[in-house]
């Protein structure tokens, strides 16, 4: 059968073949060295492929926010805990096993530090596109108050 | 120059052409991660988007080669100061030539949840065929 389909990357029979690339009918337009660069630099671009997934944390006035891309991970397996101002993403998500059938279960967690000044109670996460983001509320007294001065 | 191109002569040459279809001057791109997997009917591609709607999806599928290009849903509020960043803004751009042993025509994708699930059915030449020996 591999004799019928003819694949335009004729660099790779000189090369070490990697094991996707018979598998795959697409060839990837940078070719060999394009894709050795991109293993060699996909830790940087998009972890997603490590149990290391991107976050962001972000802040305003009210709350702090901390956004993670956890593409492809049913609501029910994300699980958000936060224990002694670290925040801990748990989430879990059926990977292609590596022959092509089948999946397996795979796991990301990752902690982040969060400020000390979180209302824990008030604590709300949505997801949406396969983007967590988690609401940490600040609590009342760390925000700047207005306080009005009597002048007489 | 002319002493570095004596010493080097690789440095007189034109510097290598980018082998690549994209306008240089256009905005940078990240190549999200794929996966592939292969049945007798279909290759099956995953790529992962995540931050992408429906809406932000672009899906191209041409005579030799397919192109996924999306753009994140999600900007963040100009009162939202940024502390701590890992993840980018930059759209995602997907191309990936194939040697026209997909039938274009019944490719079949669906974006849920972030991951982009496509199907790219073998044509009918490339399909295991049974031969029936004498």
């Amino acid at each position: 059968m591999r004799s019928l389909i003819h694949y335009t990357n004729l660099g790779s029979r000189l090369l070490p073949s990697f094991g996707f690339a018979d598998r795959s009918p697409t060839v990837c337009f940078e070719g060999d060295f394009g894709r050795w660069f991109e293993t060699a630099l996909a830790g940087l671009a998009a972890p997603v492929c490590d149990n290391h997934f991107p976050v962001d944390v972000y802040e305003d006035k009210d709350n702090t926010y901390v956004r993670a891309e956890l593409p492809g991970v049913n609501r029910d397996d994300i699980k958000v805990e936060m224990v002694e101002g670290f925040l801990t993403i748990n989430a879990s998500r059926k990977s292609l096993a590596a022959d092509g059938k089948g999946e397996e279960p795979f796991s990301f967690s990752r902690s982040v530090s969060v400020p000390e000044n979180v209302a824990a109670d008030k604590v709300g996460a949505a997801y949406e596109n396969g983007v967590l983001t988690i609401t940490l509320p600040k609590q009342e007294e760390t925000k700047p108050r207005k306080i009005t001065v009597a002048v007489k | 120059m002319s002493l570095i191109q004596n010493l080097v002569p690789a440095s007189a040459q034109a510097p290598a052409r980018c082998d690549c279809d994209s306008d240089p001057n256009s905005e940078p791109t990240v190549r999200p991660l794929h996966e592939f997997s292969e049945t007798d009917e279909a290759w099956g591609l995953q790529v992962y988007l995540p931050g992408v709607a429906k809406e932000g999806l672009e899906f191209t599928a041409e005579e030799g080669q397919i192109a996924i290009r999306g753009r994140r849903a999600w900007k963040s509020p100009a009162d939202w100061t940024a502390l701590y960043r890992e993840s980018t803004d930059a759209p995602y751009e997907l191309v990936l030539r194939h040697d026209k042993s997909i039938d274009v025509e019944k490719i079949h994708a669906e974006l849920k949840d972030g991951v982009l699930r496509v199907s790219l059915p073998k044509a009918e030449a490339v399909k295991p065929r049974k031969i029936a020996v004498n």
